[in-house]
């Protein structure tokens, strides 16, 4: 190699990282910086919806499904075969039936208010808590928060006045099961149906996805 | 001698077809137990499928499933645990097994299940959504904005509930509300627009209007007017629609054709009524028209024929004058205009009764005083009761020139 091409070699070099140096350089210039200011958001207790079977609910004239956050002043409306339970952490928690339209207030000084507009709830308040159901009759329901307890009123469409139920209402699920004989106690005519099946289950592909979402939505 | 591994061959194919029978078999049976324990709700159903099939997390699900449903999230969470090992790549899983967390209180771990749902499902909404709604309540909301908006991007159905929970969380502050909205557009901003419109927070949609980058269309315009007016916003839905807050009644002397809306600040004509309308070029007390209105015997007293909502002042005193003519009118009921305030129904005025039997054009008037929380009245023109029932109608009328004018200036409280 001649003194000429060292010479190129080194200029092209130098010139090189010149031209990296300078993309560095403009590429951390247009990184978007990180200085956004963070928004102040009041403190507040915010509530969980569970629906039923996963079956979406109204909120504030929105669908709403398991998971979505409620926040005061809501207002929750469920279908005909719809029904969802409102976990308000350190409150309580508030069951709502099919049918149903309600205003639910709450705030963190240990007060939950329902307003029913039409339907079924029951409120279970914590200890410490003032739990009131109402209608636009007024109060229908309250409870002493020294000792919490559960308020469970039915107001139904076209109902002159709402009906308050003692006890703890049922929450649990209406498809809960039940049945004597047959396998482990499922009843004849499921047996017949699961060994029925099994045949055509057999055929079922041994195999699946893994990921149900893809890489792409 | 070659015979013998082929018959070697023969007896390992059987072998293997007869596992992968027995497998099948077991997997067919497993999903059928799992099934029929959703149905039912039974756990002794589920662990059998868990128990055929240790290794399939679609058991397992069955399983947790049963136990959320009945209210025993921390069984149902083991079951998840094991679910989400046996298939971890499945974000519904780590979902599920999310919400369940959270549901035993252990808000940390649930992040964790619901960091891994969105590290497998990272361009999609649903994972990005629970995530920043678990993240709220956690009280991180500038995270959890972060996450929602970017599900509103993936999924444009969220965007209506990702406006719900900014307004809603920031107590209803506008300026909280865009700043988590992080608003970067006309059509982001027409959104939020439409929220507020909704709501009935007409001051709000005249002032984000007003960021818009390019103007409102007629369309937008019409649809936005529309909502303030259902929400009951009147005054800024006529300022949207008019142009104008002032007092003013549209089509006061029937000279433009009659549009059939059924809300809005146009004459509003009761569908069943339409067809004993006309505008009537022949007769008119004033300018090229009015309107004609042929009565063929039913029309049920206190229900309005005719009807339009107009802008007040609170607390104001109004005249409102208009023409009648009538032709073979009869009734034991005669028709009657009235004002009612547009918000809770009020009678704030009355006309006398119109007259009967055949009449030249006639000017009408009367004052009427609108409420203290009044923003706008609606006119009405309906009919007196009868002394006795039936109470059929029969004849024509016209009527022509309405006109709304203040008699005394507002006392502004």
């Amino acid at each position: 190699m001649n003194q000429k091409h060292v010479v190129g070699s080194r200029v092209i070099a130098a010139l090189l990282l010149l031209a990296i140096v300078q993309v560095s350089l403009q590429v951390g210039l247009a990184e978007p910086s990180n200085t956004t200011t963070p928004v102040v958001v009041p403190q507040q207790v915010v509530a969980r919806l569970t629906t039923r079977n996963n079956q979406p609910v109204t909120v504030n004239g929105l669908s709403a499904n398991t998971g979505a956050s409620i926040l005061t002043g809501a207002t929750i409306e469920t279908g005909a075969d719809q029904s969802a339970t409102v976990n308000l952490g350190s409150l309580g928690s508030l069951d709502i039936a099919p049918n149903t339209k309600l205003v639910l207030t709450y705030d963190d000084q240990g007060n939950v208010k329902v307003v029913l507009v039409y339907g079924c709830a029951v409120l279970t308040a914590k200890k410490k808590t003032t739990g009131e159901i109402a209608t636009d009759q007024g109060t229908a329901a309250k409870n002493d928060p020294a000792a919490g307890g559960v308020l469970n009123v039915c107001f139904p469409q076209g109902a002159a006045a709402p009906t308050v139920n003692p006890g703890v209402a049922t929450t649990a699920p209406a498809a809960t099961g039940g049945g004597s004989g047959g396998l482990f106690g499922l009843g004849t005519a499921a047996t017949i149906a699961i060994f029925g099946g099994i045949g055509a289950a057999a055929l079922t592909p041994l195999f699946f996805q893994d990921n149900p979402s893809g890489s792409n939505p | 001698m070659h015979f013998v591994p082929l018959r070697g061959l023969l007896i390992l194919a059987i072998g293997l077809c007869l596992f992968l029978i027995q497998a099948s078999a077991r997997f067919g049976v497993s999903r059928m137990f799992a099934r029929y324990a959703l149905a039912t709700n039974s756990i002794e159903a589920a662990d059998e499928a868990v128990q055929l099939t240790p290794s399939d997390p679609e058991a397992h699900r069955a399983r947790a499933t049963i136990f959320n449903r009945l209210q025993k999230p921390d069984e149902a969470a083991k079951s998840l645990e094991k679910a989400t090992s046996l298939r971890y790549r499945d974000d519904y899983l780590w979902i599920d097994l999310g919400n369940t967390r959270e549901e035993l209180g252990d808000t940390d771990a649930a992040l964790a299940a619901l960091d891994q749902a969105v590290r497998w499902a990272p361009y999609y909404a649903h994972t990005r959504w629970q995530r920043g709604n678990l993240l709220l309540r956690m009280g991180r909301a500038n995270d959890a904005f972060t996450d929602l908006r970017r599900a509103a991007l993936a999924n444009p159905r969220y965007a209506p509930n990702l406006i719900d929970l900014a307004w809603g969380i920031s107590r209803k502050d506008l300026k909280t509300t865009e700043s988590l909205l992080d608003i970067q557009n006309d059509k982001e901003r027409l959104g939020l627009i439409r929220y507020l419109a909704r709501n009935g927070k007409g001051r709000e949609v005249i002032d984000e209007i007003g960021f818009l980058t390019i103007p409102l269309s007629t369309e937008h315009k019409t649809e936005l007017a529309q909502l303030l007016f259902n929400s009951k916003a009147f005054k800024e839905a006529f300022a949207l629609r008019q142009g104008a807050q002032e007092t003013s009644l549209i089509n006061a002397g029937f000279e433009d054709p009659l549009v059939l809306n059924e809300s809005g600040f146009d004459w509003i004509i009761a569908p069943p009524q339409k067809n004993r309308l006309a505008i009537d070029v022949s007769e008119k007390s004033s300018g090229a028209k009015s309107l004609q209105i042929n009565l063929d015997g039913s029309w049920t007293p206190g229900t309005p024929l005719l009807s339009q909502t107009f802008i007040v002042d609170p607390n104001t005193s109004y005249r409102l004058s208009f023409a009648v003519k009538t032709k073979d009118l009869v009734t034991g009921g005669p028709p009657v205009i009235v004002v009612n305030d547009a918000v809770n129904n009020q009678l704030l005025g009355k006309s006398d009764n119109f007259p009967t039997a055949t009449s030249p054009w006639t000017k009408l008037s009367f004052d009427f005083k609108t409420l203290p929380t009044s923003q706008a009245a609606v006119i009405r023109l309906q009919r007196n009761n009868c002394d006795s029932s039936p109470c059929p109608i029969f004849g024509t009328l016209w009527l022509d020139e309405f006109s709304i004018e203040q008699t005394i200036i507002a006392l502004k409280r």
